[in-house]
């Protein structure tokens, strides 16, 4: 029986339950590993906007005036770039996607008011122990560092640092530290 | 003499999903000659390199194309590792070569239920298509996606696969293989299967060699052809030989493709019993400041992989040639003289990912 070559494979699935589920009346499981989309803890995040500069398809917005965190559910591709660049680990990416709906949304989270950020002298410090070698300039990602070395003058600009606190571990005198 | 007659055939046509476009100049029911054209599907991801940093750029290359994802973003990330002298741990070229082993099982099963579908043969395209998705769900449980696996990062790779899993992987293969074996006799065996793909379309092993064939379109014409010989990743610590077949027409391509099917088994299983323990990435220092030039197998062929540094944290240039744009002259040799019921067939024998080939 040369035609009936697949004869005995579709017997046994004649008889078999169906290969594939009846979603979504029965919802799908989900691995361990699966991206599905993009969870922040606000209360963690310190809105220094590297997920939003590393971003591949800048679906990340972070708004350091307005105190927000956001993502644009339809143009993230789930590659856990943020997730993997973010100093605070603040960001994971949960197994379970998100809802599907007919509009572009945005999700927009806020942070919550830090109690203690009105006490001022919060920040970047530099000890006396720093050989002024510029390390923490070319590390520092929103360029808020200015090293010069034959003044021997070590500044930074409050307003620009984030206090990611990528400059204090690359540090080769461990010089620097956030109080 | 009959009158000629030009048909378009594409970029949208009922048996293949690829846009690509061809002017079939036809006399009576044979194709004298056929145009080929594509740029339907282009979207600029070379250019995005500018835009993107290089660690970065991976996750962009990898969207090049949605079958051999994990063999463009292993591509992209030799080429700047190459680029950055730097050597990658033996564990992380081991699972880089497991999973790129298990896309060309789900690549090839595709192929193969696409060309069951081509022929009209519904129930085999079903099966085939069944037993893919469980090498689907083994992505999923290793990479965290089913098409995309966004795993490979220059200097290694992002995630570990432990032992247990490794040999869960194994087990699982060992399961399919029997129902494999069996789908895949169908394709080799079956009368009507054999009927609509022996001698149809023979590539002989001089046109193959002229025009550049790769990847299983080469070797069914009989050229021994595979960057895997080059020894990149495990390849070296494995036992490999490439599939060839000699008689170059559409049931050679098909029987290279389910060879090699069972070869990548084979090679999976070869892999975890032989993989070492260690680190999975290395830090980097510095950014590519040269030219370097990476090939990859994919399952379609051979992919080149070009990137130009320029020591800022964005590359100058980089350029992928996938395995399809290097067998279009072979399928415009291959259509030229055959019936025009045979042409669907030819075009999906070279396996075409046109968005791949536009990028």
């Amino acid at each position: 029986m040369a035609n009936l070559k697949i004869g005995k494979m579709i017997m046994r699935s004649l008889f078999k339950k169906p290969a594939t589920l009846m979603y979504p009346v029965i919802p799908r499981e989900y691995k361990e590993r699966t991206r599905g989309h993009i969870e922040v803890d606000m209360n963690a995040c310190i809105l220094c906007g590297i997920c939003m500069k590393k971003c591949p398809t800048d679906a990340i917005t972070v708004n350091r005036e307005e105190r927000t965190w956001s993502i644009q559910r339809m143009r993230c591709i789930q590659c856990s770039c943020c997730e993997e660049v973010c100093p605070k680990k603040c960001l994971v990416n949960e197994s379970s996607y998100t809802t599907p709906d007919i509009i572009k949304i945005a999700d927009t989270y806020e942070k919550p008011d830090e109690p203690n950020a009105a006490a001022g002298e919060t920040g970047l410090k530099c000890a006396d122990t720093c050989v002024f070698c510029g390390i923490c300039v070319k590390k520092c990602p929103s360029d808020a560092l200015t090293v010069d070395r034959a003044a021997k003058k070590w500044e930074v600009d409050n307003d620009k640092c984030t206090k990611c606190g990528f400059c204090v571990e690359s540090c080769p005198k461990k010089s620097l530290s956030i109080e | 003499m009959g009158k000629r007659t030009i048909i378009p055939f594409g970029p949208q046509h009922p048996v293949l999903p690829e846009p690509i476009h061809l002017d079939l100049v036809i006399e009576d029911e044979s194709v004298l000659e056929a145009i080929p054209s594509i740029g339907f599907i282009h979207r600029g991801l070379e250019k995005l390199v500018e835009k993107n940093e290089w660690p970065e750029m991976v996750y962009v290359i990898e969207r090049v194309c949605g079958i051999c994802s994990f063999g463009h973003g292993w591509g992209y990330c030799k080429s700047v590792e190459g680029n950055l002298g730097a050597e990658i741990p033996p564990r992380a070229e081991y699972l880089r070569t497991v999973w790129h082993e298990l896309s060309r099982i789900h690549s090839h099963l595709l192929w193969l239920g696409l060309l069951a579908d081509g022929f009209g043969f519904e129930s085999l395209f079903m099966h085939s298509w069944r037993i893919r998705e469980t090498i689907l769900n083994i992505f999923e449980e290793t990479a965290g996606g089913r098409v995309i696996f966004s795993v490979c990062k220059v200097g290694g790779v992002r995630k570990d696969i432990s032992d247990e899993k490794l040999k869960d992987i194994v087990k699982t293969l060992d399961g399919i293989r029997k129902e494999t074996a069996e789908l895949t006799n169908v394709f080799l065996e079956d009368v009507s299967v054999r009927s609509r793909l022996s001698g149809v379309g023979a590539l002989t092993k001089q046109d193959a060699e002229d025009l550049c064939a790769v990847g299983p379109v080469a070797r069914a014409s009989g050229i021994l052809q595979d960057v895997r010989l080059d020894g990149h990743g495990a390849y070296p610590y494995l036992d490999f030989s490439p599939c060839i077949e000699t008689e170059g027409d559409c049931y050679a391509r098909c029987k290279v493709r389910i060879r090699e099917l069972f070869q990548s088994m084979d090679l999976i299983e070869e892999a975890v019993s032989k993989i070492p323990a260690g680190d999975i990435e290395i830090k980097l220092k510095g950014n590519p400041s040269g030219e370097f030039v990476a090939r990859m197998e994919q399952p379609r062929g051979e992919a080149y992989y070009y990137s130009k540094g320029n020591g800022s944290k964005y590359l100058e240039r980089m350029r992928v040639r996938t395995p399809t744009n290097a067998n279009i002259p072979a399928l415009v040799k291959t259509l030229q003289g055959c019936d025009l019921a045979d042409v669907p067939m030819l075009v999906l024998t070279i396996d075409p990912c046109i968005s791949c080939t536009e990028r």
